[in-house]
């Protein structure tokens, strides 16, 4: 259905001039006596006036819509007499059967000494028309949001008419009436802001007549009156054909389709421990079938058509659920529901069993005789649906499974840690009241905090050092926060203090030996690295505030010291990382550079565990594997080169370079280049006759 | 999305091809040309797709059933035989009841129809078929459109002034709008040879068969995937938004959500998230595939050694029972979580939601769902007890909240009889007494019932006259109270028929 056809908006027009109080004649015994009172006169039976049960009748239409759409279907309420009374507005919070009775109860019934001659359903449907006109909250929504194709906002709409209507030729003049209406309104309507030309109308016109009368109005099926306007007319007697009728209308006019729920087995009121079953018929969106349509499965011993042979129904049967085992199901639609009888006690029974949490699968008969189960009833915050369940083979059947593509042979994943991180990046509904100062929806806040808490993550145990440690939680989980208060300040210095008291007793530290030969980095190498690595998760944080970047300076004061020149260099480099971070606060570069820093230790780490036996600032020791002219250009690793002989980055570059280069052969013009520079297009040279070496030469 | 090719064997496809060199094509030689590049194409780069072959001339049959061996399908195409004369609308049939004994109805399919354009003569034509359309009996229908979604695509070995001498073209023009027109109808460009097919070909790779890369985003962690199948652009509502939505190549994930929470939501589709190699490039079509093969042992070994992203994503959901929340696009959402296949298999799924800002109710509005951080309280609770899900409605439903409902006059009855078994046990029940009479009042207002207010009023002064001595001399007091008070509400006197008005009970005091 689209969002704006005329389903978009009802109007209801309720006669309610002096012949409405009639009686419908058809009489309900509300005294029902007991055998042990037999001696008591029972109470005359009461009958329903011709009022009564329209308004009822018109009251389960919305019951009914309103359970099954309780938003964007909109109803007007109109009642009309000597004068129209407008119940409610197109408002959202206008929109449940609670509002509209109060307002019926204070309309009360029809006065039937009021002057028929004064009285016509004319005002009312004059109103609706107008009513039709005004723009409700979700077009304004729209109309706002399209901007230059706000024209895409349609304006249609329906007008159900309960009336007696005494003569065909009455009907006649209600329909010219409304259309006149509506060629005025849509005239009035072009020159407003708050109005809409009507495109569409469908006029539904219930003629109610009491029970045992003749109708003088005879049924006619829908049909065009102009192109803006189409005109139906029922006429049906009042009481129970009146209430099926407006049944049958609000499942044609909704799309609506009923399921009847078949063995709900339901303990007996009398014999507490013998239970019976029983069927429960519910209403929905039609799609909730769209599968047995297709399949042609409707037509078969599991529908059956009503009386009237409009109405079928789907039968569905209940399977005594399970343990509430937690399941995700694969399912193609949910779709709320409204029971067609919904204070008869199978009715609420299955209701009340639903609304406790508890879901029910159901099973549909096939043609074949065999069984799948197809729906799934559930309740979700106190509204029922009916999930449809895909019964097909699925496409994605047998595929090839994680373990077996990228990185599914890693088998040192932090799980239980990401786990853990996605208990703490939790969704919680978050009040469209409150707002963000920074003007961010609350999903964009979301995404801004897994950003904060990914900066620096390693995915694998070997990676890291600090994420193993019991020890440093407490920093690593605050300082990922988006603001640090003292506490947490103190907290993390804490932290960075019990370090430097483990690396003073020489404890031991989680490093992974994983890959490399002999016992690993010595202890002081190790603490080097687990502070290196604390320092890169910090430094991705300390740029947010002050409060951020006092933990660091916490850092880079409390790490074990090394010789004093090394540490001057490093704070001259800090002093530039930390413009460095001004400049390019939060954005991408920063991360991905600590990243590659991250990386970089990683590298340091392995180097450092493989070649340790042979590096040891001998003389003798063999020289690195390639002193040739390094091939990766100068300016990629400044800062290394600038540290001077600390190698360990420019050996291990290099022999990741060997090892690569072993893999394809070298590019002709890398292998012969001088300092990494060699002239392109010497051929074309050579060709307009000049030295190709010469040139060379002069392009220096 | 498994497809289905619907070859043309009739004898028109043996119909030479003039090609300048020394050797002669048949039109069906060029058919299977093409549909040989696709099967390599699909080997290679979409390998999950379920093909199935049918040949057809005046009968169909089904060659190949679904399958993943694209061997098979290019055997069975080197063993095609020919048969007599074009009849499309019994082979269209025999596409729909394969497709729906395999798959059902529900999930969408491609149709692949190679044919050469000459849609056969008199009855069971293509013409014929289509001029009878409106005067087909119930069990005669047309098998177009299919039950299921539909994506048909036409190739046409024929170029386009060819096909424009006769109404083959209209015809098939026709066939597509049926169908839904969801596909496209390709021919080939220029002269008919073995390269203007291989070109007409790979446009259709390139339209139904190109694997979807994105690239699935958690903050700073990321990973290169396949997203397949291909997810298809979706049009909510043609008339506010007639431009369809398109699956972002950037997922990005939102936040985490336990599966009770989501509680198996409603998706339009669900796909497989395959991570690929960081550096493997978006193949050629073609040429360029077999090449590659003899470089992947060595490339997809690599690759499964060094850590990807989905694989402790997927690791971690399954261990913690949860969903992550991803975003597809503007106001767009949809779910990855863990999917076992049996004990030992399971994948990374992810399903997408309806598009649209409220595609789950139990959610709330979707893009207000924000970071647990962010609430004062651990709406979880400090022990993981509680859960700021199903959001509740605001109202609700008229089955949750005890409406009155009288259509039917067993439902009248109950509530009265209520109303006098609570009498009965006056003062006991007093407080049921009055809600069950207030809430009868409420709805005999409302409905203008007047007449039922009379009416009990009468029944609650009969109970009064037949109370037995033993009782409790309060319950007289209650019921003529309560009688009297229906009567002046019956009268709609304002004062005494407003709606929200309650009839309270008679203060009395007994204890002195």
């Amino acid at each position: 259905m689209k969002m704006f056809s005329v389903a978009h908006k009802t109007v209801f027009v309720v006669d309610h001039c002096p012949y409405m109080a009639e009686s419908s004649r058809q009489q309900v015994e509300c005294d029902v006596l007991t055998k042990s009172r037999a001696q008591v006169i029972p109470l005359a039976p009461v009958s329903k006036s011709l009022w009564t049960c329209a308004v009822e009748c018109s009251m389960e239409y919305c019951r009914i819509l309103f359970d099954v759409y309780p938003k964007d279907k909109l109803v007007n309420y109109i009642v009309s007499d000597s004068e129209f009374h407008i119940l409610n507005t197109w408002r959202r919070e206008d929109q449940s059967t609670h509002e509209l009775m109060s307002a019926l109860a204070a309309v009360g019934p029809p006065n039937p000494r009021e002057d028929p001659e004064c009285c016509s359903i004319l005002h009312g449907l004059v109103a609706a028309v107008e009513a039709l006109c005004k723009i409700t909250e979700l077009q304004h929504e729209k109309r706002t949001a399209l901007m230059d194709t706000a024209e895409r906002v349609a304006n249609r709409g329906r007008i159900i008419c309960l009336t007696n209507a005494k003569s065909n030729t009455n009907v006649r003049m209600l329909e010219d009436c409304i259309q006149e209406t509506i060629s005025e309104q849509n005239k009035l309507a072009a020159g407003s802001d708050r109005l809409m030309a009507i495109q569409q109308c469908e006029l539904v016109l219930v003629h109610i007549y009491p029970q045992g009368e003749d109708t003088l109005v005879s049924d006619r099926p829908k049909k065009e009156i102009s192109p803006l306007l189409t005109s139906e007319v029922h006429s049906v007697r009042a009481g129970r054909h009146l209430a099926s009728k407006l049944n049958i209308l609000v499942q044609q006019h909704f799309d609506l389709a009923s399921t009847t729920i078949t063995n709900i087995p339901m303990k007996e009121e009398q014999h507490a421990n013998t239970s019976a079953n029983y069927d429960v018929e519910l209403l929905h969106h039609r799609d909730a079938h769209m599968e047995f349509f297709k399949s042609g499965d409707l037509h078969m011993a599991g529908t059956s058509t009503r009386e009237n042979g409009v109405k079928e129904t789907m039968t569905l049967k209940w399977c005594t659920p399970r343990t509430n085992s937690i399941e995700l199901h694969y399912c193609t639609g949910a779709y709320r529901i409204s029971p067609t009888d919904v204070n008869s006690r199978p009715s609420s029974c299955l209701t009340n069993f639903l609304l406790n949490g508890r879901s029910v699968l159901l099973e549909q008969p096939r043609k074949s005789g065999s069984k799948v189960i197809s729906h799934m009833l559930s309740s979700h915050g106190g509204e029922i649906f009916l999930h449809v369940l895909n019964s097909n083979r699925s496409t994605l059947e047998d595929p090839p499974s994680i373990s077996e593509g990228c990185g599914g042979r890693v088998t040192d994943y932090r799980i239980t840690d990401f786990g853990e991180f996605m208990r703490d990046n939790r969704l919680t509904p978050v009040a469209e009241s409150s707002h963000d100062p920074s003007g961010k929806l609350p999903v964009e806040r979301a995404k801004a905090q897994l950003e904060r808490y990914t900066r620096y993550w390693p995915m694998i145990i070997s990676q890291t050092t600090i994420f193993n440690m019991q020890a440093v939680v407490p920093l690593a989980n605050l300082i990922v926060k988006e603001v640090l208060t003292e506490e947490d300040v103190l907290t993390c210095q804490k932290t960075i203090y019990n370090l430097v008291d483990m690396e003073r007793k020489n404890d031991p530290l989680p490093i992974s030996t994983v890959g490399s030969r002999g016992k690993g980095p010595k202890r002081d190498e190790q603490y080097r690295i687990m502070w290196n690595e604390l320092e890169t998760l910090v430094k991705t944080h300390a740029g947010a505030t002050d409060r951020h970047q006092r933990v660091l300076d916490c850092i880079v004061a409390c790490r074990s010291k090394p010789p004093e020149e090394e540490e001057r260099k490093k704070r001259g480099r800090k002093r530039e990382e930390r413009e460095d971070r001004t400049e390019k606060n939060g954005s991408k570069e920063t991360e991905d550079k600590s990243w590659q820093e991250s990386e970089r230790l990683k590298g340091l780490l392995e180097k450092d565990e493989q070649e340790s036996e042979v590096i040891k600032d001998s003389p003798d020791s063999p020289e690195p594997l390639n002193k040739k002219p390094r091939l990766i250009p100068e300016d990629i690793h400044p800062p290394e080169r600038a540290k001077g002989p600390a190698t360990l980055l420019s050996m291990w570059t290099n022999r990741i370079t060997v090892a690569n280069s072993r893999k394809h052969q070298e590019f002709f013009g890398r292998a012969s280049s001088v300092n990494s520079k060699f002239e392109l297009y010497q051929n074309l040279k050579e060709e307009n006759g000049m030295d190709a070496h010469e040139n060379g030469k002069a392009s220096r | 999305m498994p497809t289905v090719i619907l070859m043309d064997v009739s004898l028109s496809m043996t119909r030479p091809v003039s090609v300048d060199g020394s050797e002669e094509f048949q039109r069906k030689n060029l058919a299977v040309h093409g549909l040989n590049m696709l099967f390599e194409h699909m080997a290679s780069n979409y390998r999950l797709e379920f093909t199935a072959l049918m040949a057809f001339s005046s009968l169909w049959e089904l060659l190949v059933p679904f399958t993943r061996d694209y061997n098979a399908l290019q055997e069975a195409l080197s063993n095609l035989e020919d048969y007599d004369k074009t009849c499309l609308e019994l082979a269209l049939q025999g596409v729909s009841s394969v497709v729906q004994q395999e798959w059902g109805s529900a999930g969408p399919c491609q149709v692949v129809l190679v044919t050469d354009g000459s849609l056969g003569i008199g009855k069971g034509s293509l013409r014929h078929s289509l001029q009878t359309l409106k005067h087909r009996v119930e069990d005669k229908k047309f098998p177009l459109p299919f039950p299921f979604p539909t994506k048909m695509f036409i190739m046409c070995i024929a170029n386009a002034e060819e096909l424009q001498m006769t109404d083959a073209l209209e015809n098939l023009e026709e066939l597509l709008r049926i169908s839904g027109g969801d596909g496209q109808i390709f021919t080939v460009d220029g002269p008919l040879c073995m390269k203007s097919v291989q070109a007409m070909f790979g446009m259709l790779i390139d339209r139904a068969y190109s694997p979807f890369h994105a690239v699935l985003h958690c903050g700073n962690l990321s990973s290169n995937v396949q997203v397949f199948p291909r997810p298809e652009p979706v049009v909510v509502d043609d008339e506010v938004e007639p431009i369809p939505r398109a699956v972002s190549t950037d997922l990005e994930i939102v936040g985490f959500i336990e599966i009770a929470d989501i509680s198996s939501p409603p998706v339009i589709s669900r796909h497989l998230v395959l991570p690929i190699p960081v550096n493997k490039e978006v193949d050629d079509v073609g040429a360029g595939a077999t090449d590659e093969l003899e470089e992947e042992p060595s490339a997809s070994q690599m690759a499964g050694k060094s850590p990807n992203f989905c694989v402790l994503l997927h690791g971690s959901l399954k261990v913690e029972g949860m969903v992550a929340l991803v975003q597809l696009g503007p106001e767009w959402f949809g779910m990855l979580y863990s999917q076992a296949d049996s004990k030992k298999k399971s994948n990374l799924m992810m399903s997408l939601f309806e598009p649209g800002p409220n595609p789950l109710p139990w959610l709330g509005k979707i893009t207000h769902l924000g970071p647990v951080s962010e609430a004062a309280e651990n709406p979880y609770g400090e022990d993981d007890s509680k859960s700021p899900f199903p959001v509740q409605p605001q109202v609700k439903r008229s089955y949750a909240q005890n409406v009155t409902v009288w259509i039917k006059a067993s439902g009248l009855q109950t509530d009265v009889q209520k109303i006098l078994r609570n009498a009965r046990k006056l003062p006991d029940k007093t407080q049921t007494f009055y809600k069950e009479l207030n809430r009868l009042r409420k709805a005999a207002l409302a409905f203008g019932f007047w007449e039922l207010l009379k009416g009990v009023a009468e029944l609650l002064e009969r109970e009064c006259t037949m109370l037995p001595d033993s009782a409790h001399p309060d319950a007289a007091f209650q019921l003529s109270h309560a009688a009297h008070q229906l009567k002046l509400a019956s009268s709609g006197d304002s004062q005494y028929a407003a709606f929200d008005h309650n009839i309270v009970p008679m203060h009395t005091d007994f204890s002195s």
